[in-house]
């Protein structure tokens, strides 16, 4: 094809340094829309508990902006830990959640048409890459291979991202990390990601928290007593105990967290669990029944 | 009136004795009416002119006279005609053995609409089945213990349906000489036996106690009239198949309530005690503390559990002194806080118990405690009779599984107490057809052997490398994959097996129609198409004003998009799929055949390109493959007959027929390629004992099909938790179905969400 180019003929555009939003000049015309990553910091500090070393071991890899896979089931944590890590590392963050009608151009960005002619715009990854941001591809097992690739020499020593449409090379800012999300629970033979995608990256482990982790954060997020909170991250065990049993997954944290939320609007326990486990986890009676009577023992 | 009893003259004639005839005689003037005695009086001579004999007159007198006292007159009334009825198809003597079944019967027979619907069933088998009233009569008691009058009822007919026009056959099953009756007698109780509740049952105590047993449900004998203890051994439990005297919206709970006081002892009683020197009222005591401890334990991590186990404690303080009204009152001391009792024995072993709430989980309290209460009652010279004693209440198990059984002491498990394991159809050769079965013609023997002189008709399409773990290596060339042709059969009961998963297969339909539908059904950017793509347009405009050379690709269509994806079906048929499934009388291969008929209708209404095989093996020359479905075949009435034709036999060589399932998908130009493999257990063959060899060989054969890119995923039972299913497959792509009979409900939505 006519528009495919050499690397060699990609213009650069000069690397963006220094923290903040992004004022630069770039190639080639028209000009870019410009984009300002202070919508991207997160202000307030997000409502995070440690459950391991994860801190620790995020702050290290962002140090070395080694591309880092949060790895664990659905509702464990991971969005709010990057958020957490985001706000704790000042950096902003760009999150896009994949899913599977997702181009390549709408991570890298496209040529839009205006009255003067045609504008390209910067798509969220390209502009998390200029600026400096922590971009956070989430659930990225969703979105179509070809579109997973565009990735991939931003996860190496390169870190460039080749804007073929536009013809140009951007440089990545040196505060761009790449984070990516990956549910290993998700059994789809169509949705894996490819090998050379995976050993790109450096990976934290989530699972749920420890008991009495998990117990505070129900309480906190829910707004109810640490006793109630308790109760409920034991129905959580048990229900985790019947995955692969039975149940593709247990209840997660989340699931647990809005179980509080209906009790503390007085809703009852039992009701409550009924409401936001029991029946959105399976529609196998067997299993349903098996969670009642669990959930009723854990009362 | 006179004091002549009504059957003077029957006495005089020498006809019958005059036994305790007072006092039936009282019995029956106490209850009719001048009316209803006559009417006894008519019957009385009805069954005399119809020959009926001495004794089966007395037994009538001595049977009425007790229906007059415990059910009323009309009930007693009620006898004679179905006497009568009796008589005229099965004879004397079965006639007179329905009088003396009455009083036995009565006990179970709770009202007079009972008894009626006894009499009424009674009659049915006379009519239908004269040869059978006698043995059924003689078990009276026990059959009705049982089924009770309603269950009695549906079992009888059951019987006669099973039995049809033999006589021979009917006498077996009406008899229990048969094994298939205990599966009539499970269906006619009507009400939920284990079985029924198991897999919840399960689940249930996973959740609790992430404890997985193996659990066995023991049907009792007809005639046994107590009510059974569940047992353990280890990881081993035994469970009532029913809990006979339970109302049925009980029995869940009594089960529930069984297996979590089991859980509770598995996570928490420690080693096994030993029994040396102990007194069977000590061994009892030390038992009944350590099932309060772990109760205790478990509650605390488990708080409602009380809610399911204190219900079951009914003991009352003015129960009395003897043994087992004490045990039953500290039992319930020891786990209801809000029963009170001022019993000096009983307040004594509450407060040491509560003293130790601290050592609870050490169970040498629970032997400490025990001795020292069994003391205590041997001091009060108070009785205890192991024979007769049971732990109380219902839920708890007879605590075999907490004494070293080597030099168990006899006594606690008396004879009737310990569970009599009877004839269970897990594996029955000879089991001949029924139920579903029956109808496939050619039975698997005659099949097998059919099968065997057609050996030569295979054709050998490949030989494959097999891979030797202990060396390291492949043997090239060492299998040989022999395609044979299976038999078509007629598909009416295939048809039959799959309609009747109505809720599947409107799931299924659901599902396939959501998944064409959810498929984007624009292609876009396309070089033809019937309208212009805008997208595709307004880039093609901004290239050409960027300079740049516009795609010819603006075009888009509506199609449904194809989900280029090839899958093949593998299916396991050596021997082991004739194994009935536990509970049923429906084969391994039934099931199988039934979800791969569902999976296959549903991948050819999706349109997606699949083809179905089977395996077996004889050794590494004649790897079998039997190809029901190709890809470029339609699921059609043939193919439906080719997978109605498969028949099970000889053994699971995996790892040859995967190579060659692969050379098969391998052939489909798509983009994905799928090899679904459905097994039953363990992969084996006749020429090499070592299991790991051929768990290793799949694994291997797994791992190389992934290499041309073909993914292989299996799904079967756990094989008693060995894990091979991982290692063959690989840590994600395997399913572990629980129980065989659900493969219908899971294999097709299995492959839905693979490839969702
Ligand atoms: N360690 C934690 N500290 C604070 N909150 C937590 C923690 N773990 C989980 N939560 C709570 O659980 C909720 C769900 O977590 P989150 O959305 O981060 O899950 P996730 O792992 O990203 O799930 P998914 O894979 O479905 O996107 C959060 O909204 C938060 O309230
Ligand atoms: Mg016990």
């Amino acid at each position: 094809m006519l528009r495919t180019l050499g690397g060699s003929q990609f213009r650069e555009s000069p690397a963006f340094s220094g923290s903040g939003f992004g004022r630069g000049i770039f190639f080639p015309e028209p000009r870019e829309l410009m984009t300002n990553l202070d919508d991207y910091r997160i202000r307030e500090q997000p409502y995070y508990k440690a459950v391991g070393t994860e801190i620790a071991l995020f702050e290290a890899a962002h140090q070395a902006r080694m591309p880092m896979m949060l790895k664990g089931p659905t509702g464990c944590g991971k969005t709010r830990f990057i958020e957490f890590m985001a706000w704790r590392l000042k950096k902003p963050l760009v999150t896009v959640a994949c899913h599977e009608d997702m181009t390549a151009s709408d991570l890298v960005g496209r040529f839009l048409l205006d009255a003067n002619g045609t504008v390209w715009h910067d798509g969220p990854l390209t502009n998390a890459v200029r600026y400096g941001a922590i971009c956070y591809l989430d659930e990225i097992v969703e979105a179509r291979q070809d579109t997973t690739v565009v990735i991939h020499p931003l996860t190496d020593d390169r870190r460039i991202l080749p804007l073929e449409k536009k013809n140009e090379l951007v440089r990545a800012h040196p505060d761009f990390h790449l984070v990516i999300s990956y549910n290993p629970g998700y059994q789809s033979v169509l949705k894996d990601l490819k090998e050379s995608t995976k050993q790109r990256f450096g990976a934290i482990d989530f699972h749920y928290p420890a008991a009495d982790v998990e117990t505070e954060i129900v309480a906190h997020e829910a707004g109810i007593p640490t006793s109630a909170a308790r109760t409920l991250v034991e129905i959580g065990i048990r229900s985790r105990n019947l995955r692969g049993h039975g149940l593709d997954e247990g209840a997660s944290t989340r699931m647990l967290i809005h179980a509080g939320r209906l009790v503390a609007k007085d809703v009852s326990l039992s009701a409550a669990c009924d409401a936001a486990l029991v029946l959105p986890i399976t529609d196998d009676p067997d299993m349903r029944e098996a969670l009642k009577d669990a959930i009723a023992a854990c009362i | 009136m006179t004091n002549q009893t009504p059957f003077a003259d029957l006495v005089e004639s020498g006809l019958v004795g005059d036994p305790r005839n007072g006092s039936i005689w009282r019995a029956l003037r106490q209850v009719f009416n001048a009316h209803q005695l006559a009417d006894w009086r008519a019957d009385l001579a009805r069954l005399q002119a119809s020959g009926l004999g001495p004794a089966g007159l007395e037994a009538y007198i001595r049977a009425t006279g007790t229906l007059a006292e415990k059910r009323g007159p009309l009930a007693a009334l009620a006898l004679a005609p179905c006497i009568l009825d009796v008589e005229r198809h099965a004879g004397r003597a079965a006639a007179a053995a329905l009088s003396e079944a009455t009083a036995p019967a009565l006990r179970h027979l709770g009202n007079e609409r009972d008894f009626r619907d006894w009499l009424d069933a009674v009659a049915e088998l006379a009519a239908q089945g004269p040869e059978s009233v006698a043995p059924v009569l003689a078990r009276s008691d026990g059959l009705l213990a049982e089924l009770g009058a309603h269950g009695f009822r549906a079992w009888v007919l059951g019987g006669l349906r099973a039995g049809g026009g033999d006589p021979e056959r009917r006498l077996a099953l009406f008899s229990l000489s048969d094994p298939r009756a205990f599966d009539l007698f499970e269906q006619a109780t009507g009400d939920i036996g284990f079985t029924d509740a198991e897999r919840a049952l399960k689940a249930y105590l996973i959740a609790l106690f992430r404890q997985k047993p193996f659990i066995r449900a023991v049907a009792g004998t007809p005639g046994d009239t107590l009510q059974r203890r569940a047992s353990f051994e280890r990881q081993f439990v035994q469970v009532p198949a029913r809990m006979r005297g339970v109302a049925t919206s009980s029995v869940r709970k009594v089960y529930r309530a069984m297996l979590a006081h089991i859980g509770a002892h598995l996570v928490h009683s420690g080693p096994r005690f030993q029994v040396r020197g102990l007194k069977p009222m000590q061994v009892a005591l030390v038992s009944l503390i350590e099932d309060a401890r772990v109760e205790q334990l478990a509650m605390r991590e488990l708080p409602g559990l009380f809610r399911l186990w204190a219900p079951f404690h009914t003991a009352r303080a003015d129960g009395g002194v003897t043994a087992p009204s004490l045990f039953a009152r500290l039992s319930r001391a020891l786990i209801d806080p809000n029963y009170r009792d001022d019993d000096l024995w009983v307040t004594k072993g509450r407060q040491m118990f509560f003293a130790d709430r601290e050592a609870w989980v050490d169970p040498g309290i629970s032997r400490q405690i025990g001795n020292l209460l069994g003391n205590d009652l041997g001091q009060m010279r108070i009785q205890f009779n192991p024979r007769t004693y049971r732990v109380e209440p219902l839920y708890r198990d007879d605590n075999s599984g907490l004494w070293d059984t080597d030099d168990a002491p006899p006594q606690i498990s008396d004879e009737q107490d310990v569970i009599v394991e009877t004839v269970r159809i897990e594996r029955t050769q000879d089991l001949d057809d029924h139920d579903l079965e029956s109808s496939i013609p050619d039975d698997d023997v005659g099949q097998a052997t059919a099968r065997e002189s057609r050996a030569d008709d295979g054709v050998p399409v490949g030989k494959y490398a097999e891979y030797d773990y202990l060396l390291g290596r492949e043997r090239s060339e060492w299998t040989t994959v022999v395609e044979y042709q299976p038999q078509p059969v007629d598909t009416t009961l295939l048809d039959r097996q799959v309609q009747s998963y109505g809720d599947v297969l409107n799931r299924l339909e659901n599902l396939v129609g959501a998944a064409r539908v959810s498929r984007p059904a624009r292609l876009r950017a396309r070089t033809e198409g019937d309208r212009l793509d805008l997208d595709a347009t307004i880039e093609a405009a901004i290239d050409r004003r960027a300079g740049l050379a516009p795609s010819p690709r603006v075009y888009e269509t509506t199609e449904r998009r194809n989900r280029d994806l090839s899958v093949l079906v593998l299916l396991d048929i050596s021997e082991s799929t004739k194994d009935f499934v536990k509970g049923s009388s429906t084969t391994i291969l039934t099931f199988e055949r039934i979800a791969t008929a569902l999976l296959s209708q549903a991948l050819s209404d999706l349109g997606d390109a699949f083809a179905v095989a089977a395996f077996c093996s004889n050794g590494r020359d004649d790897v079998r493959f039997y190809p029901v479905k190709g890809f470029n075949q339609p699921y059609d009435r043939d193919a439906r007959a080719r997978l109605a034709g498969l028949r099970g036999g000889l053994s699971t060589r995996i790892g040859g027929a995967l190579r060659h399932a692969g050379v098969v998908v391998g052939a489909q130009r798509t983009h994905r390629r799928l090899v679904l493999v459905v097994t039953d257990g363990e992969p084996s063959d006749i020429d090499v004992a070592d299991r790991r060899y051929f768990v290793e060989d799949a694994r291997k054969a797994v791992q190389s099909l992934a290499h041309s890119a073909i993914d292989v995923f299996g799904i079967g039972p756990d094989g008693a938790g060995t894990g091979y299913l991982g290692r063959i497959f690989g840590r994600r792509n395997f399913v572990v179905i629980d129980q065989i009979a659900r493969l219908p409900n899971k294999l097709p939505l299995l492959y839905m969400r693979l490839t969702s």
